[in-house]
């Protein structure tokens, strides 16, 4: 058994530079999109079918002064992810290191995942009908390399290892940033049963657009574990009933003509 | 007396083609549908060619199923306004064919009240199926059209879709068994396939229907 991963997104480092989304595309073979100028560096502002990790930007105003938080999006990789829940197909799947990841052979492209994430990572090309999103370079982690965006982080905002060493220089790190920025936090350590990507955020995660606590949703849960395995037995049922009344019917009948000689019910 | 020959309308040929019509494309739409509701079930993606012309199947098939329906009742509202007059008629004599129905249904000998256009489980089939089958219709176009509806309500719509498909298809079991195979249906199958039943067989499951067909003769 292999340990679980992490890495750990140290955003009082970031300088914003998108470098980790362009070494992505490069590791990936991802083809580059036409962006646009959304407002000040945000080009992008969520992930694509090819774009599985992109930057935003915040301005936030406090005392006359402008803070500029940056941060890198893609997929957490959840202890409890929804989005393997939500397969109807079972193509996703999660290896004991903590990745998520979706086998392109069986994903038939519904966007079931899509819909039940809660931060609405994985995006479905609706041309290929199959749905994409950061593999947390599996590929390379498997084979003792650090994933494409870490090892390409000049700021070295980016580490990455084991889960629970990388989580000891999580919290140092944050007693540190905390002196300048007391509203920091680790987003990450325990939400959705513990995400692969911790971030050290220095604000509060409504400040970078992110849910401050995600969670499965009710729904999915409802359908998952009530209604698709419990639910479905009523179809079969009503049909054994059927069954069951189309033998009683005639032999209760039969049973009755016999003893009033032959007079039916009349039907 | 009515003669064994006779024959009254009971359904028009819009509610006969609204039914049938209907009966199609709920059943593909079933069968495309539920490779994806448990992966026991994946087998039937086959039939189709995979999932992904499964799915587009279901899609095609979901615009005549919503399409059917529409056109129908544009046709011919006044036979929709009767169907849920009637249903909606629910009186005493509907609660105790409901009361009595498990016997009959399994053969027992029972004495049912006399009834209307609808008798008591038809009129539940009504209600259930109907409602069943709108919500089924909605939560399908959001689950289609899911960047157009709040994520709320996409993520929403699969169990519901889920629990329609399971009490339509319940009704489904049910009603094609007694619309067929029950000794008590009778008529009631040429009267959705013909339109006509026979005159003693409506006198003696849908009384007040019959009286007031024929004016109480």
């Amino acid at each position: 058994m292999t340990t679980r991963k992490m890495v750990f997104v140290d955003t009082s480092l970031c300088t914003g530079c998108k470098g980790c989304s362009v070494a992505c595309k490069a590791w990936n073979e991802l083809p580059a999109e036409k962006t646009k100028l959304i407002y000040g560096y945000i080009s992008q502002d969520s992930t694509t079918p090819t774009t599985w990790t992109y930057m935003s930007y915040h301005e936030k105003y406090e005392n006359g002064k402008m803070h500029f938080l940056m941060m890198k999006h893609q997929c957490y990789h959840c202890g409890d992810p929804a989005c393997m829940k939500a397969c109807p197909v079972g193509a996703i799947s999660q290896t004991d290191s903590g990745y998520v990841l979706i086998n392109q052979d069986k994903c038939i492209g519904c966007g079931y995942c899509v819909a039940n994430c809660p931060w609405g990572i994985p995006k479905t090309d609706e041309t290929k009908n199959k749905t994409y999103k950061c593999t947390g370079c599996i590929d390379r982690v498997e084979n003792g390399l650090k994933p494409a965006c870490v090892s390409t982080c000049q700021p070295g905002a980016l580490q990455f290892g084991d889960r629970e060493a990388m989580l000891q220089t999580a919290k140092a790190r944050l007693e540190e940033v905390k002196k300048s920025y007391p509203k920091a936090n680790l987003y990450g350590e325990n939400l959705m049963g513990g995400t692969t990507y911790v971030y050290l955020l220095l604000d509060e995660p409504e400040v970078y657009g992110l849910p401050a606590n995600p969670t499965v949703p009710s729904s999915l849960t409802f359908w998952k574990d009530i209604i698709q395995p419990y639910g479905g037995w009523l179809i079969p049922l009503a049909g054994a009933a059927a069954i069951g009344s189309f033998f009683s019917t005639r032999l209760i009948n039969a049973a009755s003509s016999k003893s009033k000689g032959g007079k039916t019910h009349g039907h | 007396m009515v003669t064994k020959k006779e024959r009254v309308l009971r359904f028009s040929g819009s509610a006969r083609f609204a039914h049938w019509g209907h009966t199609i494309t709920f059943l593909v739409l079933l069968i495309s549908g539920l490779a994806l509701f448990s992966p026991s079930l994946g087998f039937l993606a086959a039939i189709f060619g995979g999932y992904v012309s499964a799915g587009v199947v279901h899609r095609v098939m979901a615009v005549f199923y919503t399409i059917i329906p529409l056109a129908c009742l544009i046709a011919n509202p006044k036979g929709f306004v009767e169907w849920w007059k009637d249903v909606f008629s629910f009186g005493a004599d509907d609660i105790k064919f409901l009361m009595v129905f498990p016997l009959e249904f399994f053969g027992f000998p029972v004495k049912i009240p006399p009834q209307s256009k609808f008798n008591g489980g038809e009129k539940m089939n009504s209600v259930i199926t109907t409602t069943s089958c709108v919500l089924l219709a909605i939560s399908g176009y959001i689950m289609w059209f899911k960047e157009s509806f709040p994520i709320g309500l996409v993520q929403w719509s699969y169990p519901i879709h889920d629990i329609c498909m399971i009490l339509a298809t319940t009704m489904v079991c049910m009603h094609a068994y007694l619309g067929s195979f029950h000794p008590g249906s009778g008529e009631s199958f040429w009267g959705m396939w013909k339109g006509t039943v026979r005159a003693d067989w409506a006198a003696h499951h849908h009384a007040k229907w019959y009286e007031k067909v024929t004016g109480g003769k």
